[in-house]
């Protein structure tokens, strides 16, 4: 018998395999594809305390084995989450994380405390690292003062699990982790997307309507092993480790590099079930090399180096 | 409910410069397709490029379990899937919300216009399948337009549905020299009561232009860039105008990509 069961700092999933926030929707767009009851857990779209718009398009463009977003974190804000959709996940038994996103502390307090208590959701992702909105968001991920700020205000608006969003769009991705450490968070999450931009030569001008955007794919996987790597060693909380995973092999790197857990991001867009043949292939791959838990797996490349 | 298919290619055709018409085996997603809806196709077999195109539904054969796409190729997606001749290809679909079809349409009092601009006239083609099986193709005129004659696509095809057509070209190498909307401008007061439209951005906002002032509903089919072709990634956001006035974003994929011509902005 396979254990592939984790506990991310008090989320308990079945398997090691998330979906990563804004690329799965609120899920349900994807259950003409999956049984969502498979996944170890449901990160959702990034949630604000109003509705958000987002960016004006062009809100995506293609870059070489990656792509950039500019979504602007588009929500229909807490109370129609937290009232209309996570009722509809409620039934699901797989745990649903809820990513909260704001423009000042505040905002972030004020989102977590209403999601406190509401059936269904198993824990929060706090996004300090979206690169695609004027305020808040990056402004808290990459000053280590600010993101323990956040951090220790939302965990007194709730008692739900806390997960930390990181941004390597820092220079001392440790000095964040470990900031946000101290204050209290329950896990950390990372990476988010790196600050890119592209532009349109024959139109002579930025292909963004935003100008930049959040690179993600499998151009970005090294950075993201790394930045799980460098962490891991410096930092004891568990790690969701996420940046380009495609296959399994690919999310076997994250966690060998130190992630408890992986989340699966863009490529739910090329392979819907994606994430199911990840969380296939790493039973497969445990039972295949002699583990009968995948826990022996997490940080098992730091052996002897 | 959208199919993940493999589907076997059986044609491969360059129907004019840089236009490919593929055709692959698919029963059930033959049965399931709608005109105007669309198909998320993987073009490259590796990471690059990384995420699928969507293109429209051409044309489908339930009797044989086929369907058809028609696209021109862009971009490095679109290059790859054309160099693709035979073996299998990676299709989601059918998506999105297509034109609507049902009687309510057919049943209105005078003639309906579908206009079609370019490439756009790709799922027209689907869409004139539909009409020709359920109503009077008497009562349908085609309007195309094209760069220049060579560039004027499945025109024959169309004719052997049975429809009557006119056409418009940037050069007068056929039909009128000039926008296949000024020939939509000279039709519309002769009684067309619906009109269906795919093409470039720029004649799509001239005929919703032209709907608005006399007053006449029809359909456009829209097009974004997209990556997931779901509704789970916000990437195709479109504007819209608001039930209770104002704008907002709605998706592409999946709230479209045809919209009610009076509903887009501009």
């Amino acid at each position: 018998m396979i254990n592939t069961t984790v506990n991310l700092g008090g989320i308990k999933m079945k398997n090691p395999v998330a979906t990563a926030s804004g690329t799965f929707g609120f899920g349900l767009e994807y259950q003409q594809f999956i049984q969502l009851e498979k996944l170890g857990a449901i990160i959702v779209k990034g949630t604000t305390p109003a509705p958000r718009q987002g960016n004006p398009p062009p809100r995506i463009a293609e870059t070489p084995a990656g792509m950039l977003n500019a979504i602007g974190l588009q929500n229909p804000g807490v109370n129609k989450v937290a009232g209309e959709i996570i009722p509809r996940l409620v039934h699901l038994n797989t745990p649903v994380i809820i990513n909260i996103a704001g423009d000042t502390v505040e905002d972030y307090a004020l989102v977590a405390n209403k999601l406190d208590g509401v059936p269904g959701v198993a824990g929060l992702e706090i996004n300090i690292s979206c690169p695609n909105v004027k305020k808040g968001g990056i402004q808290f991920g990459s000053d280590p003062r600010s993101a323990a700020e956040v951090t220790r205000a939302v965990k007194a608006a709730t008692k739900l699990p806390v997960i930390v969003k990181l941004s390597p769009n820092v220079t001392d991705l440790v000095a964040m982790a470990a900031a946000v450490a101290e204050a209290g968070a329950d896990a950390l999450s990372m990476i988010n997307t790196l600050l890119g931009m592209a532009i349109d030569v024959d139109r002579r001008k930025p292909v963004l309507g935003n100008i930049t955007g959040g690179l993600s794919g499998p151009a970005v996987r090294p950075v993201a092993v790394r930045a799980v790597w460098q962490v891991y060693r410096a930092v004891k909380l568990p790690i969701l480790g996420m940046g380009g995973i495609m296959t399994t092999r690919d999310a076997l790197e994250f966690i060998l590099a130190g992630a408890t857990a992986v989340a699966v991001g863009t490529a739910n867009f090329v392979n819907p079930r994606a994430t199911i043949e990840i969380i296939e292939g790493i039973e497969n791959y445990l039972r295949e090399q002699g583990f009968n838990n995948i826990n022996q797996l997490t940080g098992l490349a730091h052996a002897g180096i | 409910m959208a199919l993940l298919v493999q589907g076997e290619i059986v044609s491969h055709m360059e129907r004019a410069p840089g236009v490919f018409m593929v055709e692959f085996i698919a029963p059930n997603l033959a049965t399931v397709a709608r005109p105007g809806q669309f198909l998320h196709i993987r073009c490259s077999e590796g990471n690059d490029p990384l995420l699928r195109r969507p293109i429209s539904i051409h044309a489908v054969d339930r009797d044989r379990g086929r369907v058809g796409i028609l696209f021109q190729v862009v971009g490095r997606g679109t290059a790859l899937l054309a160099r693709r001749k035979d073996g299998v290809i990676d299709v989601m679909g059918p998506l999105g919300r297509g034109f609507s079809t049902g009687s309510h349409n057919l049943m209105r009092a005078g003639s309906i216009a579908v206009v079609g601009g370019g490439i756009g006239a790709a799922p027209l083609f689907f869409l004139l399948q539909e009409l020709a099986r359920c109503g009077d193709p008497a009562r349908v005129k085609v309007l195309l337009g094209a760069r220049s004659a060579n560039q004027i696509l499945i025109k024959e095809e169309i004719e052997n549905l049975g429809y009557t057509m006119e056409l418009a070209t940037d050069d007068g190498s056929v039909g009128h020299r000039g926008q296949v909307t000024e020939l939509l401008l000279k039709l519309l007061p002769e009684g067309v009561s619906y009109v269906y439209a795919c093409g470039p951005a720029p004649m799509l906002k001239a005929v919703c232009a032209f709907l608005s002032e006399a007053g006449i509903p029809g359909e456009v089919s829209l097009e974004e860039r997209m990556a997931c072709g779901v509704g789970a990634c916000l990437s195709c956001a479109c504007q819209v105008k608001a039930a209770g006035g104002g704008v907002h974003y709605r998706r592409a994929c999946v709230d479209g990509p045809v919209f009610p011509a009076g509903e887009v902005v501009w």
